[in-house]
């Protein structure tokens, strides 16, 4: 079905009724705004609203819809395909990614839309991982200077948390208590009790009792796609009506397809095509907020007779070290019945080996979760992974009640040759597609040997029967590293290109290294601090 | 009422558990006994109360304290935040044994007995219900705080029960007539608590009108939306405060 723009005319929708509509203020092309920002997810909405609540005039442009929770997120594994980044791209590599599902969304509010809203801090000592851990790279900025913006963040989503995360330093307690624990959480307490390792409740971006308009979570478990009740607290809910309220602008359907330069070497705009037209919004500075794909895709396409290999790649380093966190999985039969799709997907978290350095065989750390495939979902899973189909695949599918697993998020290398770069083939659009070479490197190998074994231990432990395990790959980052010297990296720590000064990226394609849990509350706490860095350079006079 | 707030908070509790265990049903019918007691004392007041169905709603109370207390305690994390939060709850069980309590010592008042437990009647009575005020904040803390104090108006039942009950505890340790001024301002608390306890039914009916369906979808929000029978409790135990204060 052909989509039309719904945003425009003075309005958007409003995300917590049927069929509602909020004010927007518009701008027109010819204007030349203070930020248009490229893309409305985790750090682009993040930081339309940040910008816009500083004063800036913002536009945001975002290649996908503008969903209405209430109406559009249906209760249905097959509908719910299409939150999902599903345009053509190539993979390839030893390892290939598999892309669209597990880490590309698609529409205002990105992947935060069908994020499993696990929100977690990174920890402190990965911002120094080469200097203190050995591997990997430093970050330009240490965990003090980002712990204030991910407490801003986790306020901003009131993430339901336990009263005592054990690991990591010490912070303000989680605005909103813990969930009620599923029995696919209870599994891995189990478990954890057993072997004498710390679990915990894992914090979670889906209020626990109700906030403004967002009545509590119905535990109804259709996390992995849009939460139709908006008690997921994505960008969608939380950044974008904020943003709009401050004045920005957010179109819908707008594909961006290169950033223009002027005489000077700053860029001067974006040109982007909506409704089957080519248009082009002028603006002071632009942000590209495209994820780990499209946003060298869009600095690669943007290529012009002063940077012929891209813009803000002096370095060469655009599309280079792209890091993915490997997902082995474990699973499990029980006796009793777990019903593991009640309630939210991933509910119970061990960190033991972020933190425990001692007895690995490998660099760098994961953690992993309990999980709760919806059958869909489960059955692809299960006809994979176990190569069964037919009537074996469906006496497979009868277990589906009793079954509970193990998924790891593990940390993978930034290395050169794992990159994006340019396709011959186009789009729609007649932009080239991106092509993503990915393979693991032999550390990644032994942590996901050494995930797979803790994780089988800890099923065993809980009383789980007859396990097997299965491989995947979950986030996308680091393809336009932030770092301390124009040679070794993309942008500076505040986002901000080295080669084109008023060309600034925030998005997790920033992280130079990928750390062992999920980036979004990181990425969202980067955009907090890249707001407020941007206001300060302002009023310095500095932007 | 107490034992009413007890059967409707039970009765929805447990068949949100689904009665999964027969001794579920116990307090139920031990509530409902001690509800039909009450109301049979009440209409003929001149007539001994039977003491058997209090005693038993204690001694339920009592073994439900045991049961909540082992379910809490056998699940992962133990003696933990989150347990305290889900698992069964250890306020519920002791509401009923304090509902027993009362029955009990309402026959006694009703037979003439000059003390109650060896103290006086008045004494007796007043701390009684000015500990069961202050539990019952306590529960009502725990679990506002669950709610992470998202409403102000969630602050109001884990502070003014407790002023309530020192100073009913207070007046009740002096006959009447020698602290006239702290009789009236424990009065006038438990008044407030009182109607504090019909004022939290309305605003639990919005936090249900909260939940998603609000109460177009009540089968499902009646249970997992904020309850709507365990505000009384504290207008049933302002209203017995004040009955100890009006005691010689």
């Amino acid at each position: 079905m052909a989509r039309r723009p719904r945003t425009g005319g003075g309005r958007a929708p409003d995300v917590f009724a049927r069929g509602g509509w909020v004010p927007m203020r518009e701008y027109p092309d010819s204007d030349e705004v203070d930020f248009a920002i490229v893309g409305a997810g985790a750090g682009g909405a993040t930081l339309a609203c940040k910008l816009a609540e500083a004063g800036f005039s913002v536009v945001v442009l975002e290649a996908g819809p503008f969903w209405r929770p209430l109406e559009d997120f249906a209760s249905d594994e097959e509908a719910q395909q299409e939150l999902y980044w599903l345009e053509e791209r190539l993979t390839g590599g030893l390892d290939p990614i598999a892309l669209g599902g597990n880490n590309s969304g698609w529409g205002v509010g990105g992947s935060t839309v069908h994020f499993s809203m696990i929100s977690l801090r990174f920890r402190p000592e990965w911002f120094r991982a080469r200097s203190l851990l050995g591997y990997g790279v430093d970050w330009p900025i240490g965990y003090d200077e980002l712990a204030p913006y991910y407490e801003e963040a986790e306020r901003a989503l009131a993430i339901s948390g336990p009263l005592r995360y054990p690991w990591g330093p010490p912070h303000r307690r989680y605005p909103y208590r813990e969930h009620e624990m599923n029995a696919a959480g209870l599994v891995l307490a189990r478990g954890a009790e057993r072997m004498g390792v710390a679990w915990s409740p894992v914090p979670l971006a889906t209020v626990s009792a109700p906030r403004g308009k967002s009545p509590p979570c119905v535990y109804r478990g259709f996390c992995n796609f849009g939460c139709s009740t908006n008690a997921k607290q994505s960008a969608l809910v939380v950044w974008i009506p904020r943003a709009l309220r401050a004045g920005a602008e957010v179109r819908d359907l707008a594909m961006a397809g290169r950033i223009e330069l002027d005489a000077a070497g700053l860029a001067s705009g974006v040109h982007y095509r909506r409704d089957e037209e080519w248009r082009f919004q002028r603006a002071r500075n632009v942000v590209v907020a495209g994820y780990a794909i499209e946003t060298p895709r869009l600095l690669l396409n943007s290529a012009c007779a002063r940077f012929p290999q891209g813009l803000a790649n002096s370095s060469g380093l655009v599309g280079t070290h792209l890091t993915t966190h490997a997902g082995p999985g474990v699973w499990a039969r029980f006796d009793e019945e777990i019903r593991w799709n009640k309630g939210p997907p991933n509910m119970a978290v061990c960190e033991h080996w972020n933190y425990a350095d001692e007895g690995k065989d490998f660099d760098g750390g994961y953690a992993f979760m309990s999980q709760g495939p919806l059958p869909r979902a489960w059955a692809q899973l299960v006809a994979t992974s176990q190569n069964l189909w037919g009537m074996a695949l469906r006496e497979a599918m009868l277990d589906y009640n009793h079954m509970s697993g193990l998924v790891a998020v593990a940390e993978t290398e930034p290395r050169i040759q794992n990159r994006v770069t340019l396709a011959a083939k186009r789009d729609r659009h007649g932009l080239p597609v991106a092509r993503v070479d990915f393979a693991y490197s032999d550390n990644d190998r032994r942590m996901q040997e050494h995930a797979r074994r803790f994780m089988g231990r800890m099923l065993e432990a809980a009383g789980g029967r007859d396990l097997w395990s299965s491989e995947d790959t979950s986030h996308i980052l680091g393809t336009c590293r932030m770092g301390a010297s124009p040679d070794s990296s993309v942008v500076d720590a505040d986002g901000r290109s080295w080669d084109v000064r008023n060309l600034w990226i925030c998005d997790g394609s920033l992280f130079p290294t990928c750390g062992g849990v999920n980036p979004s509350l990181t990425i969202q706490a980067l955009a907090c601090r890249i707001g407020e860095r941007i206001r300060r350079l302002s009023a310095r006079g500095e932007l | 009422m107490l034992a009413a707030s007890v059967l409707s908070d039970s009765a929805l509790e447990h068949y949100r558990g689904g009665f999964e265990n027969p001794g579920m049903f116990a307090p139920l019918a031990s509530a409902a006994l001690a509800l039909a007691g009450a109301a049979r004392a009440s209409r003929r007041p001149a007539r001994p109360a039977p003491a058997l169905p209090f005693g038993a709603a204690c001694a339920v109370g009592a073994a439900g304290l045991g049961f909540h207390t082992y379910n809490l305690l056998r699940r992962p994390g133990g003696l933990s935040w989150g347990n305290l939060f889900y698992a069964a709850p250890l306020g519920a069980p002791v509401a009923l044994s304090l509902a027993g309590l009362l029955g009990l010592a309402a026959r006694e008042l009703g037979r003439g007995a000059p003390t109650l437990a060896r103290l006086p009647r008045r004494r007796a009575l007043g701390l009684l219900t000015a500990a069961g005020l202050a539990g019952t904040s306590l529960e009502a803390a725990l679990l506002h705080f669950r709610g992470a104090f998202h409403n102000p108006a969630m602050w109001l039942p884990v502070s003014l029960p407790p002023v309530a009950a020192a100073l009913l505890a207070g007046a009740a340790a002096h006959p009447p007539e020698a602290a006239p001024r702290l009789t009236r301002l424990a009065r006038a608390c438990l008044n407030a608590t009182a109607w504090l306890g019909v004022a939290g039914v309305a605003l639990h009916a919005r936090g249900v009108a909260r939940q998603m369906g609000g109460w177009r979808n009540w089968s499902q929000n009646v249970l997992s939306g904020p309850p709507l029978p365990a505000p009384p409790s504290f207008s049933a135990l302002a209203l017995a405060g004040g009955a100890a204060l009006e005691l010689p």
